[in-house]
């Protein structure tokens, strides 16, 4: 059965700057109504596309009495300026919602071609409100927008529901972007993902599981051929091809270019931020080859294809074959640093083991971070005595056991059973609905987020970043082109004012980085350069302080639409395990409780909030143009 | 492997000391013996020499090297290569302006780049 109800406006493109498509396309699932908006151009120069829309979204459209399954919640899949343009990496997607692990603001990004199929199909983003009364995805081709029924996908993972819509809809390869939540987000397991284009995964905040929550399968986008003009094509190539040389040739970006985020295991394993077993050691394990570790081998070791996303010139993303063991054979995604580590966390030494474990998280799709985290804690707390075989139904996991893991990652994205149903909580959750010892040698953030697959007792910039962060995970990212920002280029990562310093200073370039449809990785350059692709796309005249105070004004937006969701500051705190002090490697005794309340105090002096209240003063919120907020937050 | 002595200018008379110098990741490929496989590097160092110096020691043999670790306008360390003095990173128990010790050993990596 489909509901057919294409855009209500005319077809063709709105008069407004170059880079953007001129239309929103609205979904309302519970009426099946489809229709479309267009923004005004002062709009578009606001806020931008990806989170900058988004933001405002949820803050416009979602009352606090909405959770993050209601079916009034808002789920945007937002694009950018830049995306579709020949920019490398223009194929971004941002998803802002209310997410299921923090029940607060989600902003979560993922690479491939959802963006520039969306801009080719005429759409600048996707909002999906309501709640389809069976099983439905959502087919768009230019024009033609559609819910179509979806029961004969349930049940199949990412890949193979994408497989079977290229099937079913006669499109080879990157022509029909696919986007899904799986299982997982069938079952509204709380740290679901979205997954698409076989490898990219918006990952945060369980956003998977609000998708699953509105009963969508998945969202399959035709690469429309609508043109999309910009105002300045020479400048526009010009300061392309000064990005890619900037990220062919900048000492930082060199090894990214070749090799991704491969060469972060070795590299930090040696400053002990390498998160091993869960936070129990930060030494390297005895007997283990550290070798095949390094960033190069981990790409030599296995045999390899370049699966870049839209317009990429780098060597980051690959499909692997798996050359050995059990699944010798088997076409998997290559993991990034962040599948590896998620191994790390659980004991896993073995590469070829992990490669083949990281695909079948994205298969499922779950948040691995979150999946790592928990799966470490579920290890531990085996070994110590505080979950049963009885309670595991029968599994015994030990470090590095990826079966184990595999075993317990099937009953968690099916809710199967007690513990099936335990662990699609999250492990915040699951700690405490265990209690004793076991709440104790848990990693999370007291609301409910999970850091990423570093140490962060190590690198307080993150666990900061994490813990204040409005958006489910990192806000402020890591430091890039600092002096541009008048910020320290080296600053002590265990100093809390230099640390609050850097992690204030930051707010909100990543914020404008993931409004431009563009991956983070290729917008490691100057803002000036990311500046100058804007302008020449649009015709503006957009300037760094342009972009920064964009970048502020939204992450305004978001903690303002936390505090009235009832995400306060006395829950930017790190769990006892997350925030406990090192007993080995390089920082033993580096103890960040400590100065923890001193470096958030610094945090939010430097930012311009509210200590006490966690909000953000009235008049920087005035000096922002967010009137209103100020009015809402202070009267 | 450990390499031969780099020669630079020092302090006379003071006592020599023995510093280690290695150097991971894609900062091998930044320092010509690097393509042979060499990683470890002993830089000649006497008793007052600080980590800065023997860094800039070390750094003036190879170019490329030279250019990523310096920022041209401060003269500081810029913010492409992570140093790890004596196994924690530089800025946490010490600083360039530590004097080194017999058989302390700095390691250059990248800079993370995470995701």
């Amino acid at each position: 059965m489909r509901t057919s109800e294409g855009p209500a406006e005319s077809p063709g493109r709105a008069a407004v700057a170059g880079g953007f498509a001129g239309r929103i396309l609205r979904v309302d699932l519970t009426a099946g109504r489809i229709w479309t908006e267009r923004p005004s151009e002062r709009e578009y120069r606001e806020y931008l596309g990806g989170v900058g829309i988004g933001a405002k979204i949820l803050y416009e459209e979602v009352p606090p009495e909405v959770g993050w399954d209601h079916p009034e919640n808002r789920l945007v899949l937002a694009t950018g300026v830049l995306a579709g343009l020949p920019v490398w990496g223009s194929g971004g997607l941002t998803v802002v919602t209310r997410g299921a692990m923090t029940n607060g603001a989600t902003s979560s990004q993922a690479n491939g071609f959802f963006g520039t199929s969306l801009k080719y199909s005429g759409y600048d983003a996707i909002v999906l409100q309501g709640r389809a009364p069976h099983w439905v995805y959502l087919f768009v081709h230019n024009d033609t927008v559609e819910l179509r029924d979806a029961k004969h996908l349930l049940g199949k993972d990412t890949w193979e529901t994408q497989d079977a819509l290229h099937a079913e809809l006669g499109f080879k390869g990157h022509q029909l972007s696919v986007y899904t939540a799986g299982i997982a987000g069938e079952n509204r397991v709380r740290f679901a993902a979205i997954h698409g284009d076989y490898g990219h995964v918006a990952s945060k905040n369980g956003c998977g599981a609000v998708l699953g929550s509105k009963n969508v399968k998945a969202i399959a986008i035709v690469r429309g051929d609508r043109a999309l003009p910009v105002a300045d094509a020479r400048g526009l190539f010009t300061v392309a091809d000064t990005i890619s040389h900037d990220l062919r040739t900048n000492p930082t970006t060199q090894a990214l270019y070749k090799l991704g985020t491969l060469p972060g295991v070795s590299n930090l394993s040696k400053i002990g931020v390498l998160p091993i077993r869960n936070y129990t050691t930060n030494q390297w394990p005895e007997g283990v080859d550290k070798a095949p570790w390094e960033g190069q081998a981990l790409r030599d070791g296995f045999d390899h294809r370049g699966h870049q996303c839209n317009a990429c010139g780098m060597r980051h993303c690959q499909q692997v074959v798996l050359g050995k063991g059990e699944h010798q054979g088997a076409i998997v995604d290559e993991p990034e640093y962040e599948g590896w580590s998620c191994g790390w966390t659980m004991g896993v030494t073995n590469p070829t083991d992990m490669a083949w474990l990281n695909t079948q998280l994205d298969r499922a799709v779950v948040d691995l971070n979150e999946f790592g985290w928990l799966m470490g804690w579920v290890i531990e707390c085996y070994e110590k005595g505080y979950l049963t075989r009885q309670q595991l139904d029968g599994i015994e996991p030990t470090w590095g056991d990826v079966k184990a893991a595999h075993a317990l990652l099937q009953k968690l994205i099916r809710r199967e059973g007690w513990i099936g149903n335990l662990l699609a909580e999250g492990v915040k959750r699951a700690s405490e609905q265990i209690g004793g010892p076991a709440a104790e040698c848990a990693v999370y953030t007291l609301k409910g987020a999970q850091p990423r697959g570093h140490d962060h007792r190590g690198r307080w910039e993150e666990m900061l970043d994490t813990c204040v962060s409005s958006t489910g995970t990192l806000e402020s990212g890591q430091s890039v082109e600092p002096g541009e920002l008048g910020l320290p280029a080296r600053f002590n990562p265990v100093g809390g004012d230099d640390v609050a310093k850097i992690v204030a200073g930051m707010l909100g370039r990543r914020h404008f980085e993931d409004s431009l449809g563009t991956c983070i990785f290729t917008t490691r350059t100057t803002l000036k350069n990311l500046c100058l692709a804007v302008s020449a796309a649009t015709g503006w005249d957009y300037s760094v302080d342009e972009a920064m105070r964009f970048g502020r004004r939204t992450a305004c937006l978001l903690r303002a639409f936390n505090l009235r969701c009832g995400i306060g500051p006395e829950l930017e705190k790190p769990s006892k395990r997350y925030g406990s002090t090192p007993v080995d490697g390089p920082l033993k005794g580096v103890a960040v409780a400590d100065q923890w309340e001193s470096m958030v105090a610094s945090w939010y002096e430097r930012v311009g909030y509210d200590r006490t209240s966690g909000r953000p003063k009235a008049d920087l919120l005035r000096s922002l143009g967010l009137e209103k907020v100020a009015q809402d937050l202070w009267g | 492997m450990t390499g031969s002595a780099a020669k630079a200018p020092h302090r006379d008379n003071a006592p020599r000391l023995r510093v280690v110098v290695e150097t991971i990741s894609y900062v091998n490929e930044m320092v010509s013996e690097g393509a042979a496989g060499q990683r470890e590097f002993e830089v000649e160092a006497r008793q007052g020499d600080t980590v800065y110096d023997i860094l800039r020691r070390f750094s003036s043999l190879h170019p490329h090297l030279n250019e990523a670790l310096w920022d041209p306008e401060t003269g500081g360390i810029g913010p492409h290569i992570e140093i790890i003095f004596n196994d924690t990173i530089l800025g946490v128990r010490d600083s360039e302006e530590t004097l080194v010790q017999d058989n302390d050993r700095i390691v250059l990596t990248g800079q993370y780049v995470g995701g």
